[in-house]
């Protein structure tokens, strides 16, 4: 019946004049839009329920697990309301990892933009040797940051080759991974080897939309390097910066799979991260509860930090758009 | 200047890639000579023998995890491309504000650190009977693909003109029919560059194997057969540095054969923080 309808309002006989009948039409119509509802319910729903399923109910189970003391078998969990996220602050352990965490963010960042952003102004313009400084800058971004982990810890440990040529050369053996400040620094210096391309890449391509014609009238003007640098290609960076930095944030504050294969945590928890920690108390040490509050944590710190990003990216396509 | 220039550049990709070098080099030495002459690359010290024996490792089949890892790689894409496509679709094709508010869910969940899921996850999977399986594996990691990609998606679609729609309906094809005929062959360059950074994020992916993946279910991606392998024995170096070559060498001479590509596609990821 439909069928017939469509065809008649479509088709060639679209003139024939009995079937044109108002009230006739509606119900088709009506059939139409649920058919078209149901197509786009079908492209929607898949994908959506996924999300819900896999990330949604996830992440409102692990506010829940927050408020009990879960220790991920017993039968029912007991409600502690706010008790967890008062132990955070008085578990040593915990607090230790909030500091190192806070400590690689940091230090962290402000390494992976200064040297992206360096090495940037050196092998921005296209060439050949230039691309190639790029790729071998870039490389170690496609490895896994467990095998980067473990390849460094085999580089750095007391017995690795750097060790071999310090005590070659009559030092002694250098703490890289067994002293905690060392292996703190350490894990910082492996970071930035591993992740400084990427930020690197994303400078440049922000070093692409500098007007070159303002840079050579500056210089024909005789600004200096460092003039033209900081009044003039600094200023319309600021957004690739902002977004490059608070990206560096974001990345650096869920560090995990490195710790595990480069220091393990040690020595003594000094390198243990928020998220190594999270993992290992939640089904190291059975207290699901007491690690989805430090998850809660987590991510309330990430989602801020998310938002400062889409607010100052606001203001900054706005002034790319002056 | 520019020979200062040169000289330092060169200095530093030789820091860069020493790493690497020595990972090459060692991955063919016994162990004395890996701890007396790191660099030496000299053919008497060389020798396949230990390579060979990492190959048959039986901590770690680390053939069967080059297959594992290339089919939970094919699986996670492809059912990513299928998901995410058609909400993206919609989604950018309807200015009606619940398909907005949908963006904005998608697009929250970027912001997710996946750690932090995996506790909660954990028990979603055991309650779905999915727990230590393929299917539960690849779910979960298909689901942390969607947000990146619905933005992104979303974002090229909104480029195509809708005319192309337009013109598609009017030949009577339905929405599926429109988009998958018509739209989708014209995303190609941006699920290019989704399908590198998935490929790139479930290769190297090692929390949530090593988790919803538990040793009962005798299931070793390449990461996480890694760390059964090199994780007990960190000092004898002929287990270490063979492992990790093999580990290695297929993201790397992916990168060296499809250089920009892998660029584009993993920088533009860290667009998604």
């Amino acid at each position: 019946m439909t069928r017939n309808l469509l065809s008649v309002r479509t088709g060639p006989a679209a003139g024939a004049g009995p079937v044109r009948r108002p009230g006739r039409t509606f119900p088709s119509r009506r059939g139409i839009a649920t058919r078209a509802r149901l197509a786009t319910a079908s492209m929607v729903l898949p994908a959506l329920a996924l999300f819900v399923v896999m990330i949604v109910i996830p992440v409102g189970l692990s506010v829940y697990l927050s408020l009990t003391d879960w220790d991920g078998y017993s039968a029912d969990p007991g409600f502690v309301g706010l008790g967890n996220y008062f132990r955070l602050f008085r578990v040593s352990e915990v607090l230790t990892a909030a500091v190192t965490t806070l400590i690689i963010a940091g230090a962290g960042t402000v390494l992976l933009n200064a040297l992206g952003l360096g090495f940037a102004m050196l092998v921005h313009r296209k060439s050949r040797l230039n691309s190639t400084f790029r790729a071998v800058l870039f490389y170690p971004h496609v490895l896994s940051a467990l095998v980067v982990g473990f390849l460094w810890s085999a580089l750095l440990g007391t017995t690795g080759v750097v060790n071999t040529f310090v005590t070659e050369a009559g030092g002694e053996v250098l703490p890289f991974l067994s002293d905690p400040t060392w292996a703190r620094t350490t894990l910082i210096g492996v970071i930035v080897w591993f992740g400084f391309g990427v930020n690197l890449v994303l400078y440049i391509a922000g070093l692409q939309t500098v007007p070159q014609d303002l840079v050579e009238a500056a210089q024909i003007d005789g600004a200096s390097r460092w003039q033209t640098f900081r009044h003039l290609t600094l200023p319309s960076l600021a957004p690739v910066v902002t977004v490059n930095i608070v990206l560096s944030l974001v990345t650096l504050l869920k560090t995990y799979d490195i710790v595990v294969s480069l220091t393990g945590g040690g020595p003594a928890g000094s390198t243990q991260t928020a998220a190594y920690l999270i993992l290992s108390d939640s089904f190291g040490n059975s207290a699901l509860g007491f690690g989805s509050a430090q998850s809660v944590v987590l991510m309330v710190v990430t989602g801020l930090l998310a938002l400062t990003v889409s607010r100052l990216r606001a203001g900054a396509d706005e002034a790319v758009a002056k | 200047m520019k020979a200062l220039k040169l000289g330092f550049m060169g200095v530093v990709a030789v820091l860069m890639l020493v790493p690497m070098y020595l990972l090459v080099v060692n991955a063919f030495k016994a162990q004395q000579d890996i701890l007396t002459n790191p660099f030496s690359l000299s053919p008497d010290l060389l020798t396949t023998e230990y390579l060979v024996m990492a190959l048959s490792n039986p901590d770690f089949d680390i053939v069967k995890g080059y297959a594992v890892t290339i089919l939970f790689v094919v699986l996670v894409n492809a059912l990513s491309i299928l998901l995410a496509c058609p909400v993206s679709y919609v989604i950018s094709r309807r200015a009606r504000r619940p398909y907005r508010l949908l963006l904005l869910l998608f697009v929250a969940g970027t912001f997710i650190p996946s750690q932090v899921l995996l506790i909660p996850v954990v028990y979603t999977l055991k309650f779905l009977g999915l727990m230590n399986s393929i299917p539960g594996f690849v779910l979960f990691e298909t689901a942390l693909t969607l947000p990146f990609s619905v933005f992104l998606y979303s974002g090229y679609i909104s480029t195509i003109p809708r005319s192309l729609d337009e013109a598609a309906t009017i030949d009577g094809a339905g929405v599926h029919r429109t988009f998958w005929s018509v739209i989708f062959p014209l995303m190609r360059p941006v699920v290019a560059t989704m399908v590198i950074l998935n490929t790139f994020s479930v290769w190297n992916d090692f929390a949530n194997p090593q988790i919803l993946l538990g040793p009962s279910s005798g299931l070793y991606t390449i990461t996480t057969g890694i760390y059964a392998a090199v994780g007990q024995y960190s000092t004898d170096y002929t287990v270490v540095f063979p492992t990790l070559l093999l580990a290695a060498a297929p993201p790397l001479i992916a990168f060296v054969l499809l250089q920009r590509y892998i660029i584009g596609g993993l920088s533009t990821g860290a667009v998604k923080g």
